[in-house]
């Protein structure tokens, strides 16, 4: 694209920002209707118990409380707690299961739920939920997959025979004759690695709010960040057509994947269906570590055969996965972790098997990456073990191995663009990676640079339904309602696709007017995950500019005494290509599209309707600086630096702070961030944030984002996504960057001092 | 328990609240003054989402008792400017410091303890300052730069 | 879990007499209430229940911060941690007990806590109680028509426990003041900056020469309460300053504690690194009792 942009492409700041400090943005837990209830909800103290009796007697007596509901108040239907499989035609064929009620008579993890009630306030919901009386026979449970496989173990789900959830099933997508190829090579690297159940910790708490109207008509407030697939889920599992279900998702305070499944929803319309009254249930701290998913930890076998010259050849990798109490979203992202890692690099032969395990634990599901920071936790390092063994730069090796655009992406269609190797000349050079390869320490603090690359998805084509929309009609001031249906969770997307509108409206950014969050207004948008919005309901969005732009100069043409191929829309003013000052005002043409007393109304408006087809995938290098204490074994990330090919930044802003936040969160993962479920109880251990560290200002390294743009021919002004990418190639590159500085690999996320040092003294 | 007509004095505006003392500050806001800028995210004195002043000074009030903030003077985001944006609000806004929002009240709030006390602080007093309010969303990086930003938009006499 | 409090009977005293009075007539049903970071917190998660919270934030006169470097620290019972932190006195002549407090990295903790109310939750890894140890610390407790004193280490008695009988107080927390050649220092490892910590060290001496006078060794985390690192303190007593010696009395030290493992550390690193705490801790005391040091504070 040539031509100079004047909206896209600018440092703009976010429509939603203004609300946002000054406190009127309203989230779920911020809303107030008349009559409201509080929920709250009964979870099992115990790891693995049968649930014989439940007696609600008491509770429902108490005075201030209007409904109690247990398993006989909910429909008996099985289900996955994850939305993902409605963008599936037939999700049973890609493996997943349905394996969760709501209140079963068993419970399957410390925090499992077994009843909810509705009081009026959340005193009196607390003193009911005292008098319920559940009667439990316990039952001997596993806390790990190991213990879980064992011949004696209890079954947690009848059907699962050893627990096992998948039993070692092949990924599908392998290719050539990986044994072979490993008879033959001249280097093999291997090794096992191992990730952990990272919290989204997202900070907006789960909340959800559910009315029922005078006619049975439903409308639940909630954070998903799916909502038509949220909706058409709880309208499958309460017997409700989707039409009667208005679903509202004001601003979400976080999602990071952890929204992609049900958390608060089912229970709270349970509530409401039996009180007769609109409640509203919300999650403390506690519950939100327990009761909510996390990132799948797993056991990661990686084997890697190369040529002497660093071409690889052949890649097996076997997962296992710890599904916790119940699958939910662990297949799908041990399904992805598997491609990425099977798909980053070119490789003629590939195979791989997945095995995923149930476990009396909270069920695990996914967070952003989604199964892509793991496997290049295993293989970006591998890539380094390999790189030794052959004498070649940590670069090189990689270099060697990318793939080209019009190859077959980890997504299996062909790559529409990538430019991964201007990323890593870019971070490189950034970093001063020639200098301080070079430098050995011998000091008591030694330094190390390493670095590590991913590629990652613009939606999630051709795996899931791919379909967005945009619609949007011109005021008679010239200014726009443009309705679409993301979710806004801070990642910016309400502001890019007001971007993207006012660019080819020719309008300023501060005349869109984003409508979102509510089916009875949206148009159907599969909403955010898989970092879609800016490709998916960016390109609906240009698609619906576009069409009412073509209306606006065809209205405006016979004004200007021209013919409409002629005309521009440049900053409101609409004028002949070459003649900027003899010009009308959109204002103006929307106006007597409305106001038209010639019998010619028609009100500029626009709609499309978009499927992607194409894996447009962007690319990261990540290079890491750090600083080993030999005698503490602690490490300080001096710097990181994230070159990201981008397309094109939409937002500039945007991006660095996605980079910078996604950076963040990958900092987290390497490092400190924890989930630790203590192996002799199945209790939860860090369930606040006092257990559980997140990074805060001090931890900070100096992290600098790169945005390389060379546009992608199918995002709309050729833009790629950054929403998940920032996190997947951080804890690699910064283990990569301890082993240059230390000769000490750690394969068990989080890195920790106590392992440097153990490291250092095995040496 | 004892309910007792409590007064508080609330972004310069008085207030009567039938109190029990079990109520914490964050409570009485939100649910009886409908001043739902601050937030609850953790309940445990981590995260600093429910920061507010009183008499100037940030303080969780998620683990502040009502009962010991009544007539003292209470700021919360809603009140940081009449009318208007404050220096740090409007930063906020052009260096792209603000992402999901949730953390945002308490960290605008904590960052002016800060320019109050330092007018022009360095990047590492402005790390020291909000180390007690996360964010899960930014990264930091834009929150330091908007702070620095509207510490010279204040130096330079801007409102 | 909840996110509200249960009832309680709210009562503030106005006086040190009139708290002790009421904390004796309502026994193990009240607790006190000074900043209320861990009391409100505590309550929160259902840990206590008191019938009665009594607040002592209005009784006139207890949040002093008295004393310098000739005569003594002073310190009462609401006195904030940012108000300590802030102290130049603190800063100049009691600098173990501010590299704790700055530590605690929350700027709205600091305000609302009291370093009296941190060191009263006694929990092992305070970066509060473990300076004060070794900076000789002692607290004052008042009860009805009593009044006594004892040394810090004496009131810790266990993981959140500390003697105060029913109806007692601590009113003030009183260091000495350092002989001419003292020098301390405050040491912590940890996962992140603001995370409780995996071992806390503090070293307190002081020098004459080339030879060490007299020293004390706390060490937190590894033990249910803070303890004093009594054989290494014992090895270094009179002894040359020279590095070596340090170096040895620092292995002492490590043989001193047994800590567990937890999801923090494991009790293999936390005794391992007492010894390099208390190593690197030793040099920077003596650096500063040298004066050649002089600590700048930001």
């Amino acid at each position: 694209m040539a031509e100079e942009l004047s909206v896209v492409g600018k440092r703009l700041p976010r429509p939603d920002a203004a609300e946002k400090v000054t406190g009127a943005a309203r989230f779920v837990g911020d809303i107030k209707l008349p009559g409201l209830l509080i929920g709250k909800v009964l979870r099992s103290p115990h790891a693995h118990a049968k649930v014989l009796k439940v007696e609600t007697g008491k509770a429902e007596r108490l005075p201030g409380v209007k409904a109690v509901i247990t398993s006989k108040d909910m429909p008996r239907k099985l289900f996955n707690a994850a939305f993902w499989n409605m963008c599936l035609a037939d999700p049973e064929k890609a493996g997943e299961i349905q394996d969760q009620f709501i209140f079963d008579n068993k419970v399957r993890y410390i925090g499992d739920a077994v009843a909810a009630v509705a009081a009026v306030d959340e005193q009196t919901a607390e003193k009911a939920l005292a008098l319920i009386r559940v009667q439990y026979k316990p039952l001997p449970a596993a806390f790990t997959p190991e213990e879980a496989m064992k011949p004696q173990a209890t079954r947690i789900h009848d059907f699962a025979e050893g627990n096992l959830c998948w039993p070692h099933v092949p990924f599908p997508f392998g290719a050539g004759e990986v044994e072979k190829d490993f008879a033959e090579a001249d280097v093999i690297v291997e090794d096992t690695f191992y990730c952990s159940r990272q919290k989204h910790a997202q900070m907006e708490l789960d909340a959800c709010i559910a009315s029922f109207d005078a006619g049975g008509r439903l409308t639940v407030w909630s954070p998903a960040q799916l909502m038509y697939l949220a909706r058409r889920k709880m309208a499958n599992f309460f017997d409700i057509p989707e039409g009667r279900i208005r679903w509202i998702t004001p601003y979400t305070g976080g999602g990071f994947g952890g929204r992609l499944a049900f958390n608060a929803e089912p229970i709270c319309i349970g509530l409401a269906k039996k009180a007769g009254q609109p409640v509203k249930l919300e999650y403390d701290r506690h519950e939100d570590f327990v009761a909510h998913d996390s990132r799948t930890p797993h056991k990661m076998d990686f084997k890697l055969g190369f040529k002497k010259d660093g071409t690889l050849s052949a890649l097996k990798i076997k997962l296992l996965a710890d599904a916790g109490a119940y699958l939910g979203q662990s297949g799908m992202t041990t399904a992805v972790c598997m491609a990425f890692g099977l798909g980053h690099y070119r490789c003629p032969n590939t195979a791989g098997e997945m095995t995923i395990v149930y476990t009396n634990t909270p069920p695990t599901g996914g967070m952003r990456g989604y199964g892509n920071p793991e496997a290049m936790w295993a293989l970006e390092q591998l890539m380094d073990v390999a790189a030794e063994k052959l004498g070649l730069d940590p670069l090189d090796i990689r270099l060697r191995n990318y793939k080209k655009v019009g190859e077959p992406s980890a997504l299996l269609l062909p790559i529409q663009s990538l430019a991964l190797e201007q990323c890593v000349e870019a971070g490189a050079e950034r970093i001063g990676w020639k200098e301080k390869r070079a430098l050995t320490g011998n000091g008591m603090k030694r330094r190390g640079v390493g670095m590590a690359t991913m590629t990652h998805c613009s939606g999630a084509a051709p795996l899931l339904l791919e379909h967005g929309n945009a619609a949007l009609k011109l005021n008679e001031d010239g200014s726009v309602n443009l309705v679409v249906s993301p979710t806004e969770m801070g990642q910016g997307i309400l502001g890019v696709l007001a971007q993207i509108a006012a660019e080819e409206l020719g309008v300023r950014i501060e005349d869109v007017r984003v409508v979102l969050g509510d089916t009875d207004a949206t148009r159907f948008d599969i909403g955010s995950h898989a970092s879609r919005t800016t490709f998916v309901t960016g390109n609906a969005v240009l698609g619906a500019a576009r069409q009412a732009k073509g209306k606006l100069l065809e209205r405006a043409a016979p004004m200007l005494e021209a013919s409409a191929e002629d005309l521009e829309v440049r900053d409101r003013r609409i004028y002949v290509k070459g003649s900027p000052d003899k010009a009308i005002s959109v204002a103006d043409v929307a106006r007597d599209a409305i106001y038209n007393y010639q019998q010619n109304c028609g009100q500029i408006t626009g709609e499309c309707d978009w499927e992607s087809k194409v894996v447009s995938p962007p690319g990261q290098a990540c290079f890491a600086e750090v600083e080993v204490d030999t005698q503490s074994g602690e490490v300080q990330v001096l710097r990181l630096v994230l070159a990201h090919d981008i397309g094109r930044a939409i937002n500039p802003t945007n991006v660095e702070g996605q980079i910078e936040g996604g950076a963040m969160q990958g900092f987290g993962y390497a490092l400190c961030e924890d989930f630790v479920v203590d192996t002799r109880t199945g209790e939860t251990l860090t369930d606040s944030f006092t257990a559980y560290r997140l990074p805060s200002f001090l931890d900070l390294p100096e992290i600098e984002g790169i945005m390389i743009e060379e546009p992608d021919p199918v995002g709309p002004y050729g833009a790629k996504s950054i929403g998940e990418s920032s996190l997947v190639a951080v804890a690699p590159a910064i283990g990569n960057a301890i082993y240059h500085a230390v000769g000490v690999r750690i394969k068990d996320l989080p890195i920790t001092a106590e392992k440097i040092l153990k490291g250092l003294k095995q040496k | 328990m004892k309910k007792e007509i409590a007064e508080f004095l609330v972004n310069g505006r008085p207030y009567d609240v039938i109190l029990e003392a079990h109520k914490t500050l964050l409570e009485v806001l939100r649910d009886r003054l409908d001043l739902t800028g601050t937030k609850y995210a953790c309940g445990t004195g981590e995260c600093g989402c429910c920061t507010v002043l009183i008499e100037g000074r940030p303080v969780l009030s998620c683990l502040t008792l009502a009962v010991t903030a009544k007539k003292k003077k209470i700021t919360t985001i809603e009140g940081l400017a009449n009318g208007g944006l404050h220096p740090l609000q409007k930063a906020f806004i052009d260096y792209g410091a603000v992402q999901c929002g949730f953390c945002t009240p308490g960290m605008i709030l904590t960052a002016k303890t800060l320019l109050d006390e330092t007018p022009q602080p360095t990047p590492e007093e402005v790390k020291f300052a909000l180390a007690g309010n996360l964010c899960r969303c930014t990264g930091y990086v834009k929150i330091i730069q908007a702070v620095l930003a509207a510490a010279q938009a204040m130096k330079r006499g801007e409102k | 879990m909840a996110r509200g409090l249960k009832p309680f009977e709210f009562i503030e005293p106005k006086s040190v007499k009139e708290a002790v009075s009421t904390l004796s007539r309502w026994g193990s049903r009240a607790r006190l209430l000074a900043g209320g970071v861990t009391l409100v917190d505590d309550m929160r998660r259902r840990v206590v229940t008191p019938g009665c919270v009594v607040s002592i934030q209005n009784i006139p006169g207890i949040d002093c911060i008295k004393g310098d470097g000739k005569s003594g620290l002073k310190i009462g019972a609401m006195a904030s941690l940012r108000a300590v932190e802030l102290s130049p006195v603190v800063q100049r002549d009691y600098l173990p007990l501010y590299e704790g407090i700055h530590h605690i990295h929350s700027l709205q903790t600091k305000y609302m806590g009291t370093v009296v109310g941190n060191l009263c939750v006694a929990s092992p890894a305070s970066d509060i109680a473990v300076p004060l140890v070794a900076l000789g610390a002692e607290v004052k407790v008042k009860g009805v028509g009593r009044t006594r004193s004892m040394p810090v280490e004496k009131f810790l008695l266990g993981v959140n426990r500390i003697a105060l009988k029913r109806g007692e107080m601590v009113t003030e927390l009183t260091i000495p003041a350092p002989a001419k050649g003292t020098g301390g220092a405050f040491l912590r490892l940890a996962r992140t900056a603001a995370d409780v910590a995996k071992l806390n060290v503090a070293v307190v001496m002081t020098v004459s020469g080339n030879v060490c006078r007299d020293v004390r060794i706390a060490l937190g985390a590894v033990a249910p309460i803070p303890i004093r690192a009594r054989k290494a303190e014992a090895a270094l007593n009179g002894q040359k300053l020279d590095p070596e010696v340090l170096s040895q009395v620092a292995e002492v030290a490590s043989q001193e504690a047994r800590p567990i493992s937890d999801f923090r550390s494991t009790a293999e690193y936390r005794t391992e690194m007492i010894g390099l705490l208390v190593r690197r801790g030793l040099e920077t005391a003596l650096e500063r009792a040298r004066g050649s040091s002089r600590r700048k504070v930001t």
